[in-house]
């Protein structure tokens, strides 16, 4: 058994587990945190993208152990307490994802994209979310709904921009 | 109600409120006072502002979704659940000799292995009941199961499943659809004839059609076996009640036949199952029971709730599939590009078992003629069984295939006779009244305005 300490969606969490243990077993299994989903069990799909250090990785391919001391944002995590991420508000009114089962990953992946470029181009989404397979809806309303998205954050950010206030 | 001999109409019950008067025991009143209330037409009016039509829908579930809230099968967990593998044959045609589970029954954590022989009534199938839900005799594709493990953790039921002996003796195999409709070829299912539905239609005089026609082109198109790859694999979890009473959360979509399948199979009343359907992503293949019943009698043996997930490979080998189609197309047409006559013979391969493919090969075959007028029009398909992964459902039961068939004819008729591809389609597309190859007078036929749309939304005429 491997002891590991992780950070997820700020909260300091423990564990000891086999050392086999994936860092998405973990997360569904320890943690109860069933958002990230199991969908091929060998990072084609995507299904179980998290954020690790901010950086999205397929948690069915990443150990626990490797996990251990860094911080792990999962789709849970990404919300803030008093409303929804702005992906998860125009994801919500776009219909942009269906079954829902790739959403987790989609709207992870989505986020990192959007941490380092606040306007993609339709080439930069479909880039970035390259590793996420979606078979429902044929991935144009979520490359649609990550611009409207970004548009939605930029338009927020920008007034506290010009205030000077941080924002992030 | 209607005591004073007046016909009762929804009219005047809100009229004249007579609603009201549904519940009490007393005498109706002969008379009420009119009131001005407007009656709203039982359905829209043309043209009229509906609260649904035209207007922007929210999925009810897309905040849940977003929010990583959505409950799947695999989500859920039941205090001392157990985890299924299945041992999958991993060949296609052969006789089971022996199978020796011991083993794998010796094995710490294991808590219940079974294989066909313990499945009440091993067979289950939409339309017929011709697969089993292990085999136990003879195994007819590489992804049937062959026996089933519940263990403590998915690790050590797939370990176990590694240690189960079964002994096979090969039979031969046929992997053509085509050779498998031959008299002499081996029969997968110990029947008279490989070939397990049928549907031919008949329209006019094909005979005379071509007579009559100035160029006749014979074509063959085939398309290849598709698989759903749902984003969420099937999944299930049963729990049985100390009242004898089976819960099932599932990834199917046709809950109600999945628990006639169910009950059939386990042989208890449909009263005594409860279904749960949960599902992330069908698209056709999760619409009959898999993995289910086996679950359950590994359940029952171990006295504790299982799961079972398939793996991605089950996915390909183990869930139905799109039928691969091989489609001869003959068609007669005048020189001005019009389609006098046209036989179309369709082979679907059907894989191991039935499932949908009676459903798909009526489709395929009504529709085989496409959206045109066709006068003269012999259609007929056969479903054959081979030694693959069976073929089922799957959007659009084999129109797409023949889609893609009646078109790539079309465009080569048309480049052949000089034609401009839109011009053919448009001298032979149906128009409002047409007849279907089935003689269904067609109503609401828009063929010709939407390709003509089509055409100048894309630009077609600069493009050619």
């Amino acid at each position: 058994m491997i002891d590991v300490t992780v950070t997820v969606n700020g909260v300091v969490r423990k564990a000891s587990v086999p050392a086999e243990t994936t860092l998405l077993t973990l997360l569904r299994e320890n943690f109860l945190l069933t958002g990230a989903k199991l969908g091929c069990d060998v990072g084609d799909c995507g299904a179980c993208t998290v954020l690790v250090d901010s950086q999205p990785v397929n948690s069915c391919l990443m150990l626990a152990a490797q996990a251990d001391g860094r911080q792990v944002l999962t789709i849970e995590g990404l919300a803030p307490k008093d409303g929804l991420h702005p992906l998860q508000k125009v994801f919500e009114e776009t219909g942009a994802l269906q079954c829902g089962f790739c959403g987790p990953g989609v709207l992870m992946s989505a986020k990192a994209l959007l941490a380092e470029n606040t306007n993609p181009s339709e080439h930069d989404i479909r880039d970035a979310l390259a590793g996420n397979l979606c078979r429902c809806t044929g991935y144009t309303k979520i490359v649609d709904a990550v611009q409207d998205a970004a548009r939605l954050m930029r338009e927020r950010s920008e007034p506290r921009a010009l205030e000077g206030a941080e924002h992030g | 109600m209607a005591e004073d001999g007046k016909t009762l109409t929804r009219e005047r019950i809100v009229a004249e409120d007579l609603w009201r008067f549904a519940g009490s025991k007393g005498p109706l009143p002969t008379t009420l006072a009119p009131q001005a209330k407007t009656v709203e037409p039982l359905v829209p009016q043309p043209a009229q502002q509906t609260r649904a039509v035209g207007q922007r829908v929210m999925r009810p579930d897309s905040r849940a979704h977003g929010l990583g809230q959505t409950k799947f099968v695999d989500d859920l967990t039941l205090p001392g659940m157990l985890h299924a593998k299945i041992k999958r044959a991993g060949i296609a045609s052969a006789c089971i000799l022996r199978i020796d589970t011991s083993a794998a029954e010796a094995m710490p954590g294991v808590m219940a292995v079974i294989t066909g022989r313990d499945i009440p009534v091993n067979s289950f199938g939409p339309t017929f009941q011709d697969q089993p839900v292990l085999a136990a005799d003879i195994v007819r594709h590489a992804g049937d199961g062959v026996a089933a493990v519940a263990a403590v953790t998915e690790q050590i039921a797939a370990e176990a499943c590694e240690k189960i002996v079964v002994e096979y003796e090969a039979l031969p195999a046929i992997f053509d659809p085509v050779e498998a409709m031959n008299e002499d070829a081996y029969k997968i299912h110990q029947t008279a004839s490989n070939v397990y539905a049928t549907k031919i239609i008949k329209k006019g005089d094909v005979a005379k059609g071509f007579a009559q026609s100035d160029r006749i082109f014979v074509n063959e198109y085939t398309t290849q076996m598709v698989e759903h790859v749902p984003l969420e694999p099937h999944t299930a979890i049963v729990d049985w009640d100390a009242g004898g009473r089976l819960t099932v959360y599932a990834t199917i979509g046709r809950i109600t036949l999945a628990r006639a399948d169910l009950c059939r199979t386990l042989g208890l009343p449909m009263s005594r199952i409860r279904l749960i359907g949960i599902v992330g992503g069908n698209f056709g293949g999760k619409n009959e029971i898999s993995q289910e019943p086996a679950l359950a009698i590994l359940a029952k043996k171990a006295g504790r709730p299982v799961k079972g997930v398939f793996t991605r490979t089950e996915e390909f080998t183990a869930s139905t599939t799109r039928h691969p189609f091989v489609m001869s197309y003959k068609t007669g047409v005048a020189k001005d590009g019009r389609i006098l006559a046209r036989t179309v013979r369709l082979v679907l391969d059907g894989g191991a078992y039935c499932s949908w493919s009676a459903t798909t090969l009526g489709k395929a075959c009504i529709l085989a003629a496409g959206p045109y007028n066709v006068d003269n029009l012999i259609s007929e398909a056969f479903v054959v069984y081979t030694n693959k992964t069976m073929t089922g459902a799957m959007r659009g039961f084999g129109a797409p295939q023949v889609c893609f068939a009646y078109e790539s004819q079309m465009d080569e008729i048309a480049e052949t006779l000089g034609i401009d591809p839109l011009t053919i389609r448009m001298r032979n597309a149906f128009s409002e009244g047409a007849t279907s190859p089935t003689g269904q007078t067609l109503h609401s036929v828009v063929v010709k305005e939407s390709l003509r749309m089509a055409a100048d939304r894309f630009g077609w005429e600069t493009q050619s």
